[in-house]
């Protein structure tokens, strides 16, 4: 059947040679093959009335009798698809198979029409005898070599014995008749032969052979019909299964029939099962001739997991194709699943195979749901396997704890001592940072801080971007960045970015942690970080400020610049830490508290990748960072308050001539020399008094400006906070801030 | 080993609440009595370095020094269990152990006089410490050695150490018993004026509110010394602990303070804990909830500083900062709603002027100290009735001052030689100008305070020298 190698070589690179096809002798089609061609010739010679060409005499010149011998003998000739003397076979070239049978027209018309109702059997047994030599081709798939197995066993001697067996009053049965009237039921060609063998005893009649084969029509018919289907869609696979059980189903009122069709549904399934079985087992793809319904996709390889931002190998690595059988329809997702959970064991040198008792095999797919049962309990036993693995070979929960620790600023001791060991070099511009040099610094504060008792700090490891964080937010597409901020004119990168802006940590997570720690949650856990860096950045400068401020507490400050500037620099300091605290004890703590308790239930690896993911993006908006608009004031303010405590050692020191001080204190000039510049200090003070206005003037503006970016935000964050509730939290902690003015 | 800090204890009561102090974080951080790490300690993730430091021998050194001018405290922690953890070079005793006589002129004159000695220590523990965050002062401002050489030292550290941050632990006198030191006051005044110049962050321990606490909270008839000094050791080592058991915020000194203090001179803070136990006494457990820690923090009989405010005053004191560290297992999810009711029901009355709110930070409780209750907390507060221990200071000063009493301990020494008493006046300004500024601070327009008034400028300070001057008060 040449339209049955093109359909099938697309799925099965297998091929057999042309002539392996051509060679029509392999199966019985001959018969009919060379006939129908002679009968082309031969019509036009003859009459149409005429048959065989070797026919010596037409029919209708024997006695009646004679002729239902006749008949009989070329009828049952016909059943098993031989054409007989006065009974020819014609082949009709159209789309679908059809066979026309013709009766020498000179026959006694009773004959004829008693002949012509067996027709549809012999018409039935040929469709399918010719659909099995077709389909045993090995490039028909396992599914089709199952079917045409079991339809070839039908039509032979197989499930004679069975039936004995089940029928008791069957062995104690002596009657020829009532045996044969078992027998046929089942097994076509056997029933033939004991028509013969009966019709050589002279024992059957034209009507006893009607008699006979009457029982075997229905099912005949039926598995005709199923036939006509597959082969008209050259059905492979699943689907050939889903056709089966579809017309199992529609001929529910007919019993014979529909067991017959269940029998053979599950005779087809046994070798899908096979496959299905070790898939779910052990979560290995054997399948030839591409009739599972997962597909893996070997281009996706795991290791990109770990590099590509949008890898997509959890995802596409093994998929759904869309021919699921239809009783598989609803367990495809966790049959997917599951063999992908014990994929991932196996990736790990982990090898675990789903215990195999006596009743998990799967057996058939039965009404009872056995199957379904054995795929749950499958699943069931490959998530939780793995969920172990991960959880305590793997160390997921301690993996996450350290990348709390380091990304989120757990623990921040690490970046204090960092920052003060790093401050050189993270104020170089981007491309003349030494990240080398960065590296060893982290080392080193990571080896001297708490982070040291952590097994994990050395997957830690330093990454300079190149853009600022605003930036960084746009380029990536899949976030839902509100992206009418972000149109360009606003994104010009300011000139003079340093290692502060886009410093960043990495960590190398190892498979399998990267199915739930993929690139893309690192990006995230980054981009939080870049934030949170740079606030902190910023706490350390108006920290710094502080100080500055504290050094001159000796002096009566009251009512000059220097009380002033040490208020706008609380009011500074606390905007930052009232940021800060809103980040970390309203947003990732809660956050991390409530994923930790789920990730603590969770039943599959695949929850926990959602809770993660969950987690991440919940952190990520409520970090602000998925509102530019927000973001832009925020990122304003910092430059304010960065602007302002770069300037206070200098607002300071020239409101008040302290750096004498200084010096004098850096060396160890003692007490005395201290005391006469301290004495000496208000004069001095009285004198530069003028030049406070400037001071003063400067201040006041740094207040101004901050005051109106904070104020700024009030109409922001009280719009926002209709559809984003936790604005509100933010707005009590920063706007607490704008109360008074 | 980033951001040490090194503890100096000057004094009696220093060296007492000291040795509190260093006994509970050796608890806490599970290092025995020997200064040997525990083997159930290895596995910490937290912060010893920043307190002690590791011999060669990996014992754990406290970096404290432990200075006073008699023997007997010191003489006897040498005696006690603790004496191998300390490092015997850190100790200072004067040769003559003769004390300061509870005389704060006496105790800063020997401190000038042993200057070298002690710096060379202080050098010493700096030099060991790889990036020096600040230092710790415990004394109390009432004695003679404390308050005295503690004035005395924090001037030096100023002078010496003027980058890093200088926070001192000062135990204010009982005020409500007659103390056996008649000078108090003197002693109190002289003391405050370095603590407000020099210190950038003074705890204040208040023995009036401890006692109090004692009694009232504690059910303890007549407390002791120990039993007030281990609510102290308390405070300290959970004021401390953002710094030892790291966490998304405070995890340096500078940090902390900064949060806390609003402008250089209003850097002092009173505390509250709770729940408050003693030493072997276990307290009823009571149900500990972020919400419930937080509102015992904000009341009154918790905090460990007495206001004698008449309650027309009380009611206009204001928080400036409050932060509320609070240690345990605690349910994140809890702390915002916390302080959203503490909000809601007005419980902290805070400063018009400015940016205010409670800040939370949270914090690992050490796994080795068993505790009853499942939640502690530490609150570290400005608040501007501060202002009123302040004036309770200078009214009794003012008593003592007017009758001329006991001015001639005083005299003996060069600072008040020839009737010099200048000094006493002017810490009197600068405590009363303090005074002022907490008290500015309870108006909405403090921001404004004192523009107006240019003249104003630049008043305090100036003569903090030992200059003569021949003008005798008598």
């Amino acid at each position: 059947m040449d339209s049955i190698s093109t359909s099938s070589s697309s799925a099965c690179p297998l091929t057999t040679p042309q002539w392996n096809l051509d060679r029509p002798f392999l199966t019985g089609h001959f018969h009919q093959e060379t006939k129908s061609s002679s009968q082309v010739a031969a019509s036009k010679g003859f009459s149409t009335d005429s048959f065989s060409p070797g026919n010596e005499k037409a029919i209708g010149s024997y006695h009646a009798s004679v002729q239902e011998l006749i008949v009989i003998d070329d009828l049952l000739s016909a059943l098993i698809g031989i054409e007989g003397r006065y009974i020819s076979i014609k082949r009709v070239r159209s789309k679908d198979d059809n066979f026309a049978f013709q009766v020498d027209a000179s026959m006694d018309l009773a004959l004829q029409e008693s002949a012509k109702r067996l027709f549809p059997l012999c018409e039935s047994y040929l469709l399918i005898n010719q659909f099995v030599e077709s389909r045993s081709q090995f490039k028909t798939g396992l599914v089709n070599h199952a079917f045409a197995a079991a339809l070839r066993a039908l039509l032979l001697v197989v499930f004679m014995q069975s039936l004995f067996e089940v029928n008791p009053v069957a062995k104690d049965c002596t009657d020829a008749r009532s045996c044969f009237a078992l027998l046929h039921v089942e097994d076509y060609q056997a029933m033939v032969a004991q028509l013969e063998h009966q019709f050589r005893l002279g024992k059957l009649s034209i009507q006893g052979l009607w008699f006979y084969c009457q029982p075997m029509m229905g099912s005949m018919q039926a598995l005709s019909v199923v036939i006509r289907k597959a082969s008209a869609n050259n059905f492979v696979g699943s689907a050939i299964l889903n056709l089966l059980q579809s017309q199992a189903k529609a001929m529910a009122g007919d019993h014979t029939v529909r067991s017959l069709l269940e029998k053979m549904t599950q005779s087809a399934s046994s070798a899908y099962l096979g496959i299905l079985e070790r898939w779910v087992y052990e979560g290995v793809i054997d399948d030839p001739y591409g009739e599972l319904f997962i597909a893996e996709n070997k281009s996706l390889p795991k290791e990109s997991l770990s590099q590509d931002y949008d890898a997509k190998y959890w995802r596409q690595r093994y998929s759904l194709k869309d021919d699921i059988p239809s009783f598989l329809e609803n367990a495809a997702g966790i049959i997917l699943t599951t063999g992908k959970y014990l994929n991932v064991m196996r990736e790990c040198g982990h090898n675990v195979q789903v215990p195999v008792s006596e009743n998990s095999k799967l057996m058939s797919f039965g009404a009872n749901h056995q199957y379904l049962e054995c795929i749950k309990a499958a699943y069931e036993f490959a998530s939780g396997e793995l969920l172990t693995l991960v959880k305590e070979k793997y160390d997921l929960m301690g993996k996450l704890r350290s990348i709390k620790h380091y990304l989120l600023l757990d623990q921040g001791d690490f970046l204090v001592h960092f920052m003060d060991i790093a401050r050189d070099e993270l104020s170089k511009k981007p491309d003349e940072i030494s990240v080398e040099k960065l590296q060893s610094l982290l080392d080193l504060a990571l080896r001297s801080t708490a982070a040291a008792a952590d097994p994990c700090h050395e997957d830690l490891t330093c990454y300079v971007e190149r853009s600022t964080l605003m930036k960084s937010l746009s380029m990536l597409k899949d976030l839902e960045v509100n992206r009418s901020v972000f149109d360009g004119s606003d994104l010009e990168e300011p000139v003079s970015i340093t290692g502060l802006e886009t410093f960043s940590l990495s960590y190398k997570v190892q498979w399998p942690l990267s199915l739930v720690i993929s690139r893309k949650a690192l990006t995230k856990y980054q981009l939080i970080f870049r934030f949170l860096f740079h606030c902190k950045h910023v706490d350390r400068q108006l920290c710094g400020a502080w100080q500055v401020h504290q050094a001159v507490r000796a002096l009566n400050t009251q009512g000059t610049a220097i009380s002033r500037s040490s208020l706008l620099c609380r009011s500074m300091l606390k905007f930052i830490s009232s940021l800060l605290h809103y980040l970390t004890f309203e947003v990732l703590e809660p956050n991390w508290h409530v994923m930790h308790n789920r990730l603590k239930t969770a039943k599959s690896i695949d929850e926990v990748i959602q809770y993660h993911d969950f987690f991440l993006e919940k952190c990520l908006r409520e970090c602000l960072l998925l509102l530019p608009e927000l973001l832009k004031k925020v990122e304003r303010l910092k430059s304010i308050c960065l602007q302002y405590a770069a300037a206070t050692q200098w607002l300071v020191s020239s409101s008040i001539d302290i750096t004498k001080i200084d010096t004098s204190s850096d060396g160890a000039l003692g007490m005395e020399k201290l005391k006469q510049l301290k004495l000496r200090k208000p004069s001095q003070a009285l004198k530069v008094d003028a030049e406070n206005a400037s001071v003063t003037d400067s201040i006041l503006k740094f207040e101004r400006e901050f005051n109106s970016e904070i104020q700024s935000l009030r109409p922001i964050l009280s719009s926002g906070s209709r559809a984003e509730p936790y604005l509100t939290h933010l707005a009590q902690w920063i706007l607490s801030v704008g109360r008074d003015q | 080993m980033p951001r040490e800090i090194i503890t100096l204890q000057v004094g009696q009561c220093g060296n007492q609440i000291g040795m509190e102090f260093w006994k509970q974080l050796c608890l806490e951080h599970g290092i025995s009595k020997d200064g040997i790490l525990e083997d159930f300690a290895t596995q910490g993730g937290d912060r010893k370095d920043v307190f002690f430091y590791q011999a060669d021998d990996q014992h754990y050194i406290p970096r404290a020094l432990l200075i006073d001018l008699e023997p007997r405290v010191i003489n006897g922690i040498q005696n006690s269990e603790y004496r191998n953890l300390y490092n015997h070079e850190n100790v200072f005793l004067s040769d003559h152990g003769g004390g300061a006589g509870n005389n704060w002129a006496s105790g800063y004159h020997q401190g000038k006089g042993v200057e070298e000695d002690i710096m060379d220590m202080i050098d010493r523990e700096a030099d060991g410490s790889d990036s020096l965050e600040g230092f710790v002062l415990c004394h109390s401002i009432a004695g003679g050695t404390g308050s005295g050489m503690g004035s005395y030292l924090l001037e030096a550290l100023n002078d010496r150490y003027s980058k890093k941050l200088v926070q001192t632990y000062s135990v204010f006198p009982n005020q409500m018993e007659t103390s056996d030191v008649v000078v108090q006051p003197y002693n109190s005044l002289l003391t405050l004026k370095r603590l407000t110049l020099n210190a950038d962050c003074v705890v204040v321990l208040d023995n009036t509110a401890l006692n109090r606490i004692a009694v009232e909270r504690l059910h303890l008839s007549n407390p002791s010394f120990a039993q007030t000094n281990s609510l102290v050791s308390t405070v300290m080592s959970a004021s401390t602990t953002t710094l030892r058991y790291p966490g998304y915020m405070n995890n340096d000194l500078v940090g902390l303070l900064a949060s806390l203090i609003p402008t250089p001179r209003c850097h002092f803070l009173m505390t509250g804990y709770t729940p408050l136990t003693v030493e072997r006494q276990a307290n009823a457990i009571r149900k500990t909830t972020v919400l419930d820690v937080m509102r015992r923090l904000l009341q009154t009989k918790n905090i460990m500083v007495s206001s004698y405010a008449r309650t027309k005053e009380a009611s206009q004191a204001k928080y400036i900062s409050i932060l509320n560290i609070i240690q345990g297992d605690v349910d994140p999810t809890q702390v915002h709603e916390s302080l959203q009711r503490i909000r809601e029901r007005k419980l902290v009355n805070f400063i018009d002027w400015g940016p205010a709110s409670i800040q939370v930070a949270l914090s690992r409780k050490s796994p080795y100290v068993q505790t009853a209750h499942r939640v502690s907390g530490l609150m570290l507060a400005s608040h501007t009735s501060i202002r009123h221990l302040f004036s309770k200071c200078l009214s009794q000063y003012e008593k003592l001052r007017k009758k001329q009493a006991f001015l001639d301990n005083y005299r003996k020494f060069p600072m008040f030689a020839d009737n010099d008493l200048s000094e006493f006046d002017e810490s009197r300004d600068i405590i009363e100008s303090l005074v002022d500024e907490y008290k500015a601070c309870e108006s909405p327009d403090y921001i404004k305070w004192g523009m107006e008034d240019p003249d104003h400028n630049l008043t305090g300070e100036g003569s903090g020298s030992g200059t003569v001057d021949p003008a005798l008060a008598m």
